[in-house]
């Protein structure tokens, strides 16, 4: 029989709920992670799809904790759980590492490459480590989604403490960053209305530029330096106006065109109070901070994209966590909610945009509810699709930088040689190989439709690169491995466990004893599970 | 005698439109200058000016005389002018691959109406608002076709130099070939070539016309593939190399190497190459002039002997263009893209006058050629904003 | 055996189609996804194969230095035009060779662009693209990788050789990024192995099986891309002494000229008979703002001489006519000299040219005023002259990629190709 815990009673409840219920709405004490099965699993009805079978212990430890925490597990933690009797260990994994600090910081990884990218447009906009350590914080403290957002559109404060730096990336390009703003925060792609009427969406000309109005004031202003950094904090002034010259094809050189009052996307122009006639505007001047314009346009922008609500912003976001545990939105691709694009499962869409209001713009929890959910622990093993339409089956994804990285410094042994060693630790993220070529060949390893695609630079840095710097050290698992002295089986074993967080099956045990005993190198065999490809991805 | 001491400008002769880039004066007054055309202009400068009232805010600080012939021939860039010294002969070099010998007073061939001041017309009509209708020429000079054409170049004729004696003429072209003249006969003596991927940038005879000094340098082929340039004394009659003034300077230097790291060897001290070089009539001393456009343009003063540097007179931003010694051998005077005629002490280096004044900014004039009368008391320097400067020394 | 199509491909399948029915004689040309499983098809793919060669002109070469000259005109200069092997057309005294081979050239005179900077220019002339804050434009090689590429060759397909510009694969993705060689033909980092071949031999025995497991139990599509760019990367260690040219070298020094663009372009068309779909050469730089004739006689001769000797030599060994060869920079000069005697940017009115492939040489096409000021006849804009490059090499120029929900034509929109310049 079941032992009686508080948690599983609740969970027996309500699923006993869940199953009563049929097409799911949303019961006031139903948790978000009932519905989202029981909507992912009408879907498959609907589509007629076979759903994969629940992942393994080993498949759901690696691939949460890289979701979570953003590295694999230790050899420790790996057999801890795997060999743990307890019911309810996942729940308490997923605690776990909800509640480790590099919760914060992968989480944080993840939105800066949302909010940045790779090569971020802008000048000083690479290096920007007050951004992330703030970025991070947000995480930490787990602020609220809608209000750090609201934050990094306000854009108070200067790039050394705040997450001003964000805006400093579209500098006299009100265009420009209003395309990025409404892409990421409403999931809305205004750029076709840029040049002309959208052909068949609904925005038009005059939307994009009402749109782009509201932040036609802005500069960046170089308030310090730090060493041969320079500091920004965003200013506003008081006058300035974007011009709109008509569609592109029919505009003429000299054209400066009309200007453009800010106006809300699907709604009413921004009432401002008129200045006096005779105001005249003070420049910014470099080393001080800005200050604040009469009125700002940019607060009312961030205001209303934050909006509880804001037709878009709460949907944008539940679609957009979604897809990153999912492997695709519901609605996909997750910038592009328009009226011509529709969810897979509209009600469950419906259902998480409506708990995430109630629940305040929690990521922490809507990640819970997501990670424990049956539809996030399937497996990944199906169509051999990367991310499955359906999700009938779990999706794949590669390695970030940062996660191959630090990862490869658990799976090596590395790490725990390190720990073990008297010397002082290191702070560099990338020790020992370095940042520049992995952030340059493995940062950004997608088409232009967000698909993986193999690179040369990426496997000659593999196969002729410095990971034996990280493989061969001493007391690193290639010591373990390449031990003559000890049992063959426990060498292959604590290979597995270590570089792929699972128990070898027999065929492996055979065909790694036989390379072992002959004599081969252990460092290879390492070599061979940090580079295969179920280390590469994530599934 | 020549005492660099309180210059005075006396003329500003106008000379617009193509640059003018080489200058010698063909007689005490009488000066020769010449453009990127091939038009070579001759002037006779009465030794006191006209009355000029100048306008401090003027461009025009000193009055113009128009030339009184034109020598006509060159069909391209005149690179050098050197008069003999017995006085009869011009000779010039230019980029339309000819050395040509001409009478100072041969016989006129025609007159022709010249325009020389473009440029004063055009920025009268801004001014006053008018349209330049004006059709009359700036003056009307007599025309000289007459020269001996000196056959042997198939390059650009960048180099000339001229012996003390008059005797040897050497020239040097952009396919590294340099003939040294025997210059009475008008027939070459002796031809050598200088590494195949060089130009011949500039050339001098020792004042007993026995020594050619060559400077040859290119620019580079990619900025990984940079050819070595050389700097070297040769015997005149027979082209044998008798001294790399180059390698004495770097003893690692390589002639045949072009990589970037062994073009870090030699880079500072030729810049963009010495591109004008001169022996000192007392065959003591060599010069050789940075060219542009480099930081700081030196003049580099070798011992004739040795080879070794004595020391680094005269600098020009951007570059120097032209340099001479004194017939004392004790001043070198240098021309450069910072506007200025500059003479300085060989003894010491000491810049004892500056002629004019830099004009500020990269993107003004240069004085491109530069001349001394043959009584040392005047100076001429083209100036390719369209003027020959023409300044007294000695008060 | 048909491999399994990759449906990140299957958003291009309108693009495809229209690929499929734009290529030369009607038959598939590309060879990517499954299409050209069957052997007849790839057999007559790769008979219909075309290469690329772009000699890039870092910084700018001049137009009145090279194939637009003024002389006379007070925007002239000092060189001198002489005759080539075409009646009528005429070079710079600076390029003799290429002088004899102006019968293969289309020279465009009418070059008429947007972007002036070198960053700017760099990036146009590269992809066809204006720089953008939200879409990564592919280099022209990317696009010629893709399009004409060989899957499964020992070689990379987009050759870069000491020259610049890197908006790379951009979003074709990081397959077809560049394989940049050094100035001094080094070869990226991390090329070579230096491995004990039976040590080597082990481990991919061991990787082998790993990978045949997880292929065969999860059939991921991922893990076939990843694995594939292993296979890639070990087979480049084979292919490697392609890059290698001093064998060659003594006897084709002549012919190409003593210098190290020679080298590069002998290395080109070395890579070109291997079968590497695009190499780009760089020489540098011709941003002569100041001195802008000795800078130009430093630099074209040896130029000039490469690249008459790889036409030559293109030509002789029958590759000339699938092999296209681009002659551009980022930029023209100025026709105005400025007081540094140089000539600053340009890109009113200045000249490329092409050879090989079809074009029809031996013309000039499109004109520029008795200054050179402005195009006189027939502009020429970025687009139209990529539009021309791809249609060329065989590759409709109309095909869309997608940049997230953008279709992105290879060439811009409202380009066109300049039918007289193919034969």
């Amino acid at each position: 029989m079941f032992r009686i815990h508080s948690m599983s009673i609740i969970r027996l409840l309500t699923a006993f709920v869940s199953i009563a219920a049929l097409p799911a709405f949303v019961s006031a004490e139903e948790p978000l992670r009932r519905t989202i099965d029981a909507e992912v699993k009408a879907g498959w009805a609907k589509a007629k799809v076979t759903p994969a079978k629940p992942s393994t212990d080993a498949e759901f430890l690696r691939r949460v904790s890289l979701d979570l925490i953003g590295v694999i597990p230790g050899y420790d933690e790996t057999i801890a759980f795997l060999d743990s009797k307890e019911p309810n260990k996942r729940d308490l994994l997923i605690e776990k590492l909800l509640a480790d600090p590099r919760f914060a910081r992968h989480q944080a990884d993840v939105w800066d490459m949302v909010l940045f990218g790779r090569n971020p447009p802008g000048y000083e906009t690479q290096r920007r480590e007050g951004f992330q350590t703030w970025l991070r914080s947000r995480f930490e403290k787990n602020i609220p989604y809608d209000q750090w957002a609201s934050e990094l559109l306000k854009a108070e404060g200067t790039s050394a403490e705040t997450g001003a730096l964000y805006l400093a990336q579209w500098r006299n390009a009100p265009e420009d960053a209003i395309e990025a703003i409404t892409q990421t925060f409403l999931g809305v792609q205004l750029q076709c209305a840029r040049c002309h009427d959208h052909p068949y969406e609904e925005w038009k000309q005059l939307d994009f530029y009402g749109m782009a109005a509201f932040l036609a004031r802005l500069d960046v202003v170089t308030v310090a330096q730090k060493g041969n950094q320079p500091i920004f904090a965003i200013g506003e002034r008081n006058l300035g106006e974007v011009r709109f010259t008509g569609p592109v094809k029919e505009a003429k050189p000299g054209d400066k065109g009309q200007p453009v009052k800010p106006k809300f996307l699907l709604g009413g122009e921004l009432p401002e109070t008129p200045l006096p006639k005779d105001f005249k505007e003070e420049r910014f001047t470099e080393k001080k901070m800005p200050p604040k314009p009469k009125f700002s346009r940019k607060d009312a922008l961030a205001e209303w994209v934050t909006k509880t609500d804001n037709p878009f912003f709460a949907r944008s976001i539940a679609n957009r966590v979604w897809a990153q545990f999912m492997g695709r939105g519901i609605i996909h691709p997750i910038d592009n909610m328009s009226a011509s694009n529709a969810p897979s499962h509209p009600a469950l869409l419906d259902a998480i945009t409506k708990e995430l209001v109630a629940h305040k713009f929690d990521l922490k929890w809507y990640i819970r509810e997501l990670v424990s959910s049956n539809a996030y622990q399937l497996s990944s093993v199906g169509t051999g699709e990367p991310n499955p339409e359906w999700f009938q089956h779990a999706r794949s994804r590669p390695l970030s930088a940062e996660e191959l990285v630090e990862s490869w410094q658990v799976a090596t042994g590395y790490l725990a040689a390190e720990s073990a060693s008297a010397k002082k630790p290191e702070t560099d993220r990338f020790r020992p190989v370095g940042s520049g070529y992995l952030i340059q060949f493995f940062g950004n390893p997608i088409t232009g439709t967000g698909d993986f695609q193999g690179g040369l630079r990426e496997h000659l840095y593999l196969n002729n690169g410095p990971l034996g710097s990280m493989i061969g050290g001493k007391g690193a698992l290639a010591e373990f491995v390449g031990d003559a002295k000890k049992p063959v089986t426990e060498r292959v074993e604590r290979l597995f466990l270590t570089t792929l967080n699972r128990r070898p099956a027999a065929d492996e045990v055979k065909k790694f004893t036989a390379y072992l005993t002959e004599g081969n190198s252990a460092s290879e065999a390492v070599w061979v599970l940090i580079t295969c490809s179920e280390f590469r991805f994530n599934h | 005698m020549f005492t660099p001491t309180k210059p005075t400008l006396r003329y500003q002769l106008t000379f617009e439109g193509s640059w003018p880039c080489a200058v010698a004066f063909v007689g005490p007054r009488r000066l020769a200058a010449a453009n990127q055309l091939g038009n070579i202009f001759i002037w006779d400068l009465p030794e006191k000016p006209p009355e000029f009232k100048a306008d401090p805010k003027a461009e025009r600080q000193a009055p113009n005389v128009w030339p009184t012939r034109r020598l006509d021939g060159h069909t391209n860039e005149v690179t050098r002018l050197i008069m003999t010294p017995d006085g009869k002969h011009l000779v010039s070099a230019s980029l339309d691959h000819s050395v040509r010998v001409w009478p100072l007073n041969g016989a006129v061939a025609g007159k022709a109406d010249v325009l020389l001041d473009e440029d004063a017309r055009k920025r009268e009509a801004r001014r006053t608002g008018k349209k330049d209708t004006s059709t009359a020429p700036s003056a009307t000079v007599e025309t000289q076709t007459a020269c001996e054409v000196l056959e042997g170049h198939a390059e650009w004729v960048y180099a000339l130099g001229l012996s003390g004696d008059g005797k040897r003429l050497v020239s040097g072209d952009a396919a590294s070939k340099v003939i040294v003249w025997d210059f009475v006969a008008r027939k070459p003596l002796s031809q050598w070539s200088g590494h195949p991927w060089n130009w011949i940038a500039a050339a001098a005879l020792s004042p007993d016309g026995k020594t050619a000094f060559v400077s040859e340098n290119r620019y580079k082929r990619d900025d990984f593939d940079v050819p070595t340039p050389g700097l070297k004394l040769w015997d005149a009659a027979t082209g044998k190399e008798t001294l790399d003034v180059l390698k004495v300077q770097f003893p690692k230097y390589n002639a045949s190497d072009r990589s970037y790291g062994g073009s870090q060897v030699w880079r500072k001290f030729v810049a963009n190459g010495l591109i004008c070089v001169a022996y000192s009539p007392d065959g003591k001393l060599l010069a050789a002039g940075q060219g542009g456009e480099t930081d700081t343009g030196k003049v580099h003063l070798h011992d004739a002997e040795t080879g070794k540097l004595v020391r680094d007179v005269a600098s020009h931003q951007y570059g120097i263009t032209d340099l001479m010694f004194s017939s004392d051998s004790k001043h070198v005077i240098s021309v450069g893209r910072d506007t200025c005629v500059r003479i300085c002490q060989v003894s010491d280096g000491k810049e004892v006058a500056v002629l004019g004044a830099p004009r500020g900014g990269q993107f003004k004039d240069w004085l491109s050629a530069v001349a001394l009368s043959p009584d040392e008391q005047w100076v001429a320097a083209t100036d390719i904003a369209g003027s020959v400067q023409v300044w007294q020394l000695g008060g | 055996m048909n491999p399994p199509c990759i449906r990140s491909e299957h958003l291009s399948r309108r693009a495809l189609m229209k690929a499929a029915l734009g290529s030369v004689a009607g038959g598939v040309v590309m060879n990517w996804g499954g299409l050209t499983a069957s052997r007849a098809i790839a057999e007559e793919a790769r008979k219909q194969k075309k290469h690329c060669i772009l000699l890039w002109m870092n910084g700018g070469a001049s137009q009145f230095e090279t194939f637009d000259m003024k002389p006379g005109r007070p925007t002239g200069g000092p060189f001198r035009p002489i005759d080539s092997n075409v009646p009528g057309i005429k070079v710079c005294e600076l390029m003799p060779r290429m002088a004899k081979q102006m019968d293969k050239v289309a020279v465009i005179r009418s070059m008429h662009t947007s972007e002036i900077d070198h960053p700017g220019g760099i990036y146009l002339m590269h992809t066809g693209y204006r720089p953008s804050a939200n879409v990564r434009f592919p280099e022209m090689g990317a696009v010629v990788a893709k399009y004409q590429g060989t899957e499964g060759g020992d070689l990379p397909d987009f050759v870069k050789v000491s020259s610049n510009g890197d908006a790379g694969g951009g979003f074709l993705g990081p397959k077809y990024q560049p394989f940049g060689i050094g100035s001094e033909g080094s070869l990226p980092q991390f090329s070579t192995s230096n491995m004990d071949p039976v040590k080597e031999a082990k481990r991919h025995d061991l990787r082998s099986f790993v990978e045949d497991k997880f292929a065969t139990e999860t059939k991921s599509e991922l893990a076939k891309m990843h694995r594939e760019a292993y296979e890639a990367a070990r087979r480049l260690q084979k292919g490697r002494d392609a890059f290698k040219i001093d064998a060659e070298w003594a006897r084709s020094k002549e012919l190409y000229g003593d210098s190290e663009f020679g080298k590069r372009c002998l290395l080109a068309r070395k890579l070109v008979e291997s079968g590497v779909a695009f190499v780009e050469v760089g020489q540098s730089s011709y941003d002569s703002h100041a001195d802008n004739f000795q800078w130009h006689r430093g630099l074209v001769p040896p130029m000039e001489h490469a690249w008459a000797g790889l036409l030559a030599d293109l030509k002789e060994r029958g590759l000339l006519e699938n092999t296209l060869v681009v002659w551009t920079g980022e930029i023209g000069r100025t026709p105005q000299i400025n007081n540094r005697a140089g000539r600053d940017h340009y890109v009113r009115c200045w000249s490329t040219a092409l050879a090989g492939c079809g074009i029809k040489g031996g013309q000039l096409y499109g004109s520029s005023d008795e200054n050179g000021v402005d195009v006189k006849e027939n502009p020429v804009t970025e687009g139209d002259f990529f539009a021309t490059i791809y249609k060329a090499l065989g590759i409709d120029p109309q095909i869309e990629n997608y940049a997230g929900l953008r279709p992105i034509p290879l060439a811009q929109f409202g380009s066109k190709v300049v039918n007289a310049l193919l034969g």
